[in-house]
């Protein structure tokens, strides 16, 4: 019998949008537009225009070995020439951001070959081959998954994620990488913090009704309370029973 | 599960202190306007004291506007005071560092530096093998020249050296019996009083386990366990035991007999803290990753001070433990950093763990009539999954909306490690005191980090991916895993052995199983009464108070070595 991802439990809007994350059958609404430049400059690893630094030879031009799961996984585009490997790393505030940590990891597994995501608190990276980040990381931060005010990409120092908002809506910042102008959010700084040459626009933060319908994170103040999905709820205590009783070979009673 | 109301919150006084002038419900505030870290006034003495040290020595030190972060000091937030939870007393974040607290590092001087040694086996040796008379009197004239011997007096040999009585005060010797008869025969200023120290319940429970026998609670010097380690605890008091012996009973230092003495204190009769560790810790008896979580908590004494407030009792041990386990343990001795302090003090500040702990109260007497004030067997509740999974859940929820509904108080417990060790440590706390069985407790823990992983998509660092999400599986594995019972578990517990932020808490699940019982102590009784002992620099019946009186430079510590430096 096929199997058929489920992607998560739960009744709630919260649960909803999480499922769409990752279904990569969902097509992400893109919200805005980011040039390909401006994402080289935001990730801050290799000057626009320049050559990719490899970590090694393109793979047609080195001696592959003999290895049978090689021939089954198909290369990446960045792995096939020998990309070097670099990040994108998020915070997300606890306030509504569209995507949160875990979730994150989720869709990005779901939805991306060859990556290396790590999932903390406060932020979330992902890391692959450099050419293949580009691609991922523009579709991270056109679509629905990002919000200029309330998600930021940040390489270090990025404590934030649960503090209040600052007045003008913006999740804080202690190198303040990007900042609200004119009502468009602009990063002044790289996600590591070193400043830009020219600042890089990412548009508009979304309105509160907006991130509401788009949230990920249950809260009980900002939006749905964990406690009114029961189902999610549910779920939760059934699969720590289940692995209290059975450990990682759960059956059903 | 179903919420309950409860008007009372605790955090909240404290929320409004460190947030002056805002509402602890504001979503809203500024940022970028503090002065940096000129806002702190430690931060400011640090920078001064700084000024000072670099005149004098030539070396740069403490520069913290040029040196972090490029020129970007800290302080772009508020840089928040803290409330050491239970006692009323602000203190600054930098106070809770142990080095900059003399009341921790003191604590666990004087955990490290004791050690029990039972008196039966050289009383036989003395009395069967050498013919010798021993009564209470020969005991007393015995430990009068042991508590000269313990902080370093010669006894027996000409021309010795010997330590400067001022530098050492802190180091003596009591004992402690079941026996009544016995206790009142020897010396008064000798004997740990179990009737005077505990409750007439738990005193008699604690001289029924003593038995006739007689221990000796040792406490060696603050200075020499600093300089030495936790493993010279044993050895440098079994040679002042032996020595004692040879001078108290008459015994020619040579024969044969000294060797059972000897072993007999050294080994046989000795009852360690902690066991040693594994050659890749690298360390000796008596170290923190060595101490069982129930002895853990037979060593603090809230219990035994608030026997009708176990939810009380369960979080000075979390104080003391987390403080231990994770501040120096982990922080520094393992991990060689500056210290874990912020994933600690989470647990033992602003009264959020105690609020929450206090809801789970409120909740298992609402729900399941269990009259937490008044412990006992008795009243618990049957430990079914179903049971620990409703206080976990209605525990846990009720922590997380307490954090959406007071942001000021995520803001306060800015790290999701500190958030999820907090709800982690209230559902823990209350399944153990709600069933008296402390491996449901580390089950209610286990449900708690799979439901706050679920709610918010988020957890900890890294190391709560390892251990929490596969906890449920090994939280009640006795058989398959080869698991112990929580009381057992130790700093060094498979999957326990490099996690920030759970230790402290797990010892206090394992309290709180006792505590809830009304039980005189948990794992141990000889370490209950070892460390009831009042003459202890630290008192481990209040340690967040002492923390306290550490943070605000009110705690005198043993060890000071100013009789022998330039004054200043």
């Amino acid at each position: 019998m096929a199997y058929t991802p489920q992607y998560g439990p739960g009744t709630s809007i919260v649960a909803e949008n999480r499922r769409k994350q990752m279904n990569p059958n969902y097509k992400l609404e893109k919200v805005r537009d980011v040039t390909d430049e401006d994402v080289v400059l935001i990730l801050g690893h290799r000057a626009p225009g320049s050559a990719y630094p490899t970590a090694h030879p393109p793979l047609a031009e080195q001696q592959e070995p003999d290895c049978p799961i090689r021939k089954i996984v198909k290369p990446t585009e960045g792995a096939k020439a020998g990309d070097r490997v670099r990040y994108i790393q998020f915070a997300d505030s606890m306030f509504n951001a569209p995507s949160q940590p875990y979730q994150r990891t989720y869709m990005e597994m779901y939805r991306f070959r060859g990556i290396d995501p790590g999932t903390l608190s406060g932020r979330q990276i992902v890391e692959c081959r450099e050419r293949d980040l580009e691609q991922y990381a523009k579709m991270l931060i056109e679509t629905e998954v990002f919000d200029p005010a309330l998600v930021s990409c940040r390489g270090a120092t990025v404590h934030g994620h649960s503090l209040r908002l600052a007045e003008d809506g913006m999740m804080f910042d202690m190198l303040q990488r990007c900042v609200l102008k004119d009502g468009v959010v602009k990063y002044v700084k790289d996600q590591i913090g070193e400043p830009l040459d020219r600042e890089v626009s990412v548009g508009k933060p979304m309105d509160d009704a907006w991130v509401k319908a788009h949230s990920t994170i249950f809260h009980s103040l900002a939006g749905v309370a964990f406690r009114d999905d029961k189902e999610y709820v549910e779920y939760i205590q059934r699969i720590h029973a289940l692995r209290t009783k059975y450990g990682f070979m759960p059956k059903e009673e | 599960m179903g919420k309950i109301e409860r008007s009372q919150k605790l955090f909240l006084d404290a929320l409004k202190e460190k947030f002056h002038g805002q509402d602890p419900k504001s979503v809203n505030t500024t940022f970028y306007n503090f002065d940096g870290v000129k806002q702190s006034p430690r931060k400011r003495e640090f920078m001064a004291a700084t000024k000072a040290i670099e005149q004098k020595r030539g070396i740069s030190m403490y520069d913290p506007e040029h040196c972090h972060l490029g020129g970007i000091p800290m302080g772009q937030r508020q840089l928040m005071t803290y409330e050491v939870s239970g006692t009323g007393t602000f203190v600054e974040g930098d106070d809770l560092h142990f080095v900059n607290n003399a009341a921790m590092q003191q604590m666990w001087d004087d955990i490290r530096r004791t050690i029990i040694v039972g008196m039966d086996l050289a009383h036989t040796t003395l009395q069967k093998r050498l013919g010798k008379e021993v009564t209470p009197e020969t005991i007393s004239e015995y430990l009068h020249i042991l508590n000269h011997a313990m902080p370093g007096g010669a006894v027996v040999q000409e021309h010795m050296v010997e330590t400067h009585p001022g530098l050492v005060d802190d180091c003596y010797v009591k004992v402690f019996t079941g026996d009544d008869e016995m206790a009142d025969s020897i010396e008064k200023q000798f004997v740990l009083d179990i009737d005077k120290l505990f409750t007439p319940e738990h005193a008699a429970v604690l001289k029924k386990n003593v038995g006739k026998s007689i221990y000796q609670a040792i406490h060696i010097p603050t200075i020499v366990s600093r300089t030495c380690d936790g493993g010279t605890t044993s050895r440098w008091s079994a040679m002042q035991i032996g020595m004692s012996f040879i001078a108290a009973y008459r015994m020619c230092a040579g024969e044969a007999a000294v060797a059972d003495l000897s072993f007999a204190a050294k080994h046989a009769g000795v009852i360690q803290m902690a066991t040693h560790l594994p050659a890749r810790r690298a360390r000796g008896p008596n170290e923190p990753g060595g101490i069982k979580f129930g002895l853990f908590s037979d060593i603090i004494q809230a219990n035994r001070k608030y026997p009708n407030d176990p939810a009380k009792a369960s979080l000075e041990v979390v104080g003391a433990g987390t403080m231990l386990f994770d501040q120096i343990w982990l922080g520094s001795y393992m991990s060689g950093g500056v210290g874990f302090t912020q994933y600690a003090t989470a647990a033992y500040t602003d009264n959020i763990l105690d609020e929450f702990t206090y809801y789970g109260m409120d909740y298992i007497k609402d729900k399941y009539g269990v009259d937490y004030k008044n412990p006992s067997p008795a009243k618990l509740v049957k430990p079914t999954q179903e049971v620990v999974n409703d206080i976990a859940t209605e525990v846990n929820l009720n922590g997380m909306e307490q954090y959406e509904q007071y942001p000021t108080m995520m803001e306060d417990h800015f790290g999701g490690s500190q958030r999820a060790s907090v709800l982690a440590a209230s559902c823990g706390i209350t399944t153990s005191i709600a069933t008296g069985n402390s491996n449901a407790g580390l089950n209610a823990w286990y449900l708690s980090m799979l439901m706050h992983k679920g709610g918010w998509s988020r957890l900890g660092f890294f190391g709560y991916d390892l251990q929490d999400q596969c906890g449920s599986a090994n939280s009640l594995s006795m058989e398959p895993d080869r698991g112990l019972i929580g009381e057992l578990r130790g700093p060094n517990y498979p999957n326990y052995a490099m996690n920030v932020g759970h230790q402290g808490e797990y010892a206090a699940i394992s309290g709180a199983a006792h505590f809830g019982r009304g039980d005189a102590f948990c794992f141990n009784p000889l370490v209950k009464i070892t460390f009831a002992d009042p003459s202890l620099k630290f008192d481990f019946s209040e340690p967040r108070k002492e923390f306290a009186k550490g943070a605000i430079r009110e705690f005198v510590p043993a060890g000071e070595r100013s009789l022998i430096i330039p004054a200043k």
